[in-house]
């Protein structure tokens, strides 16, 4: 009895000192946080990721925090403030260049795999790079474009010509000749689409509307000197945002109160419109054939589009960066999540990617958006002031679309951002450049 | 003659304009309930099409109220879109944290109110000046200071740190104690008499009389933890206690809306709030109307 009492200890205690060696071992697991963003789709491939990743290295936990894509900036900024920067974060291209200032990022070059670098478009690699010391902060398996979508029909009735590639976009005379005669043709309400209806709070405006001024041949801000007084409220950047006012004041314009919808809705209302590369699925799939893909119109010497998507990068607080830069890795290369980011219409940002993106590649129908990115594409301001310069842009082309003077408009949102640079004592080291 | 004559025309007159009063106050009363119902109307429509294409083409048409091949496979998709029932369990942390919030702010506010109407406490009259001047400060102002203190709490991604930061409310506080101070004064005294404590008077008299007061903080304080977006934002992590505001945002991404499970997310969030709102509206609305007749 005492012997069979003992042996009960015995294996209770075993059972015990299993239990607390395999707490210690979970316990020992290397925690990698990971705070995205995404639609229930994405935010499903993340998690699967997640745990192929965790089969394949049982001694990680990939722990991750979602954030809407509305609020994601006020999410970043509260674990800022409460210093829980994740491991790996997702971030909006244009603001990597305010978070690498801030010391958020990391490079991000010795931590991935080098065959993936190498894999990166020009466009991917513009939009991850801090321009200081240009390094690669983040990287992405997407990027990003916006192309002017055409009514075939509508086109067809009027005579339009139909641009083959980039080289052969329209020019500003063709394209305000066409919304001249698109305005007067049966069945359209309005000539083009510049989706207003995402409103100012989004980054819509600057990311769509600054390649039509940097096109004309101003610029949203010198990016040399990093003053926008001059640049973003020269006569050449009014003239631009003049023209785009006019062609609001003449109706041709769907207003923001018409929605995002009307170049497909019952009728066709729109004849033209400049959409991102993701407006693709929605139209085609409401108009079937009737619709063409242009490149975006050059309103002065030379075409512009804009690029920059959501990108990955590792947080300068990461425990284990090694780890982290293995699980961006082994996302990126992840045959389901490219699939499900197919799917998506997702524009390629690594070589490898687009090859096996028929939609993108030549003769699908959004070649020209892809031929955009390695001809045309120039990034937002690289700047740590560009989430002033952004609201203060978008502001400026809400008051000029509701009638305010373009000078006095450009003139004020050129003034905040100076003075936002200014009371940052010109974020040194940038105010050293020239 | 012109006498009678004025004596039968005139009730008919009165009449008539009686009638073409009332014919003006049910058509506006119509067109009213008319514009309030129409958007929950066409959420409803919206959530049975299975196409969200369509149902932004279908936005700014009459096509928006008509549903030609209805479908409950948004329902089925936002039931199960990230994991087994997710949606349920993001249902029910909402319930959590309304039923805790609104549980312990009827406590907490109605004591503050009470102890503010008939406390015998030294700088009542300031302490009430501080919970008015509090009311007018936004919470957006001071939520970034809150997020660090529950953070340092190591409160981050629980169901406490959506429930501690509402309960004491200075409007809720407010509403209490105008209306215990609206209740005569001979109950207090009465009660005194008879030897009742504070504590017995507020539990056993003051709150059985203040039935509306309970109802209308119960409403507007569940609808505000309801309705909670941006602080559970925050302060959420995983779908641990992930209410069903947050959730439901999930389906607007960065390219794409979708507008057909979105819908559907939002009736399904809208349901227990409409059956709350029934089930206090006698009290809430005698609450305000009272309120308003008072004040």
């Amino acid at each position: 009895m005492r012997i069979s009492m003992g042996n009960r200890l015995l294996s209770v205690l075993s059972a015990s000192t299993a239990l607390i060696l395999m707490a210690g071992s979970a316990d020992a697991k290397t925690v990698v946080t990971m705070m995205h963003q995404g639609d229930p789709g994405w935010v499903k491939a993340y998690g699967d990721v997640a745990k192929r990743f965790e089969e394949a290295n049982p001694d990680v936990d990939i722990e991750l925090i979602y954030a809407p894509h509305d609020a994601y900036n006020e999410k970043f900024s509260a674990a800022v403030m409460s210093k829980q920067l994740p491991d790996i974060m997702e971030l909006d291209a244009p603001f990597l260049a305010n978070y690498v200032w801030s010391g958020y990022l990391q490079p991000i070059k010795p931590l991935v795999d080098k065959d993936l670098l190498d894999d990166m478009t020009e466009s991917n690699i513009a939009q991850g790079t801090y321009p200081i010391d240009k390094d690669l902060y983040a990287i992405g398996l997407t990027d990003s474009s916006v192309v002017l979508y055409g009514n075939k029909k509508y086109l067809e009735a009027i005579g339009a010509r139909i641009p083959k590639g980039v080289d052969d976009a329209w020019t500003r005379e063709e394209f305000e000749g066409y919304l001249d005669k698109l305005s007067k043709l049966d069945g359209v309400k309005w000539p083009i689409d510049t989706f207003r209806g995402y409103g100012i709070k989004t980054e819509w405006i600057t990311y769509a509307y600054g390649p039509l001024l940097e096109s004309a041949g101003c610029d949203l801000i010198d990016r040399k000197t990093w003053v926008a007084g001059g640049t973003l409220d020269s006569e050449t950047c009014v003239k631009a945002m003049t023209m785009m006012q006019d062609w609001v004041k003449k109706g041709w314009v769907v207003p923001t109160s018409s929605g995002t919808n009307q170049f497909y809705a019952e009728g066709q209302p729109a004849a033209l419109a400049m959409g991102g590369h993701w407006f693709y699925a929605e139209a085609s799939a409401a108009m079937k054939d009737n619709i063409v893909v242009m490149p975006l119109p050059k309103i002065g010497e030379k075409g512009v589009s804009p690029n920059g998507t959501w990108i990955w990068g590792i947080s300068a607080t990461a425990k284990n960066p090694e780890i982290a830069g293995k699980f961006v890795s082994f996302l990126l290369k992840d045959k389901e999540y490219r699939d499900y980011a197919k799917s998506q219409s997702a524009f390629p940002g690594l070589k490898s990617f687009a090859a096996d993106s028929p939609l993108y590649a030549e003769g699908g129908p959004l070649a020209v958006a892809f031929e955009q990115a390695s001809k045309t594409a120039v990034a937002r301001p690289p700047h740590p002031a560009y989430p002033t310069l952004t609201s203060a842009f978008m502001q400026a082309v809400d008051k000029i679309f509701n009638g305010s003077d373009a000078q006095e408009a450009l003139t004020t949102a050129a003034q905040k951002i100076d003075e936002d640079i200014e009371d940052n004592a010109g974020y040194p080291p940038f105010d050293e450049q020239q | 003659m012109s006498d009678l004559a004025l004596s039968t025309t005139a009730p008919a007159a009165i009449g008539s304009g009686k009638r073409g009063l009332r014919i003006v106050q049910f058509v506006s009363i119509f067109v009213i309930a008319l514009v309030m119902i129409s958007p929950l109307f066409m959420l409803l429509i919206a959530s049975l099409k299975d196409d969200r294409f369509q149902i932004l083409a279908d936005m700014g048409s009459f096509r928006a109220f008509w549903v030609s091949d209805p479908t409950l496979s948004n329902y089925r998709e936002v039931a199960n879109f990230s994991g087994e029932l997710a949606y349920g369990r993001y249902l029910i942390n909402s319930l959590i944290i309304l039923v805790m919030t609104v549980g312990t702010g009827l406590v907490v506010n109605s004591m503050a109110g009470f102890v503010l109407a008939w406390g015998t406490l030294r700088g009542k009259a300031v302490l009430l000046a501080i919970v008015v001047a509090l009311y007018v400060i936004p919470q957006e102002s001071i939520i970034m200071p809150l997020v660090v203190m529950m953070s340092r709490a190591g409160l981050t991604d629980t169901f406490a740190v959506q429930i501690l930061p509402w309960v004491a409310s200075p409007l809720y506080t407010f509403l209490f104690y105008q209306f215990f101070a609206q209740l005569p004064k001979e109950l207090y005294e009465a009660a005194e008499m008879d030897g009742a404590s504070t504590f017995r008077i507020y539990r056993s008299i003051f709150m059985p009389l203040s039935l509306p007061a309970l109802a209308t903080v119960s409403i507007l304080m569940g609808i505000e933890s309801w309705n909670q977006y941006l602080w559970p934002t925050l302060v959420t992590q995983t779908d641990y206690a992930r209410p069903i505001s947050v959730a439901i945002a999930t389906f607007f991404g960065q390219d794409s809306i979708f507008w057909d499970r979105a819908m559907a997310a939002s009736v399904l969030m809208m349901i227990p709030v409409l059956i709350l709102y029934l089930a206090f509206q006698r009290w809430f609305v005698s609450s305000f109307v009272g309120s308003a007749v008072k004040g």
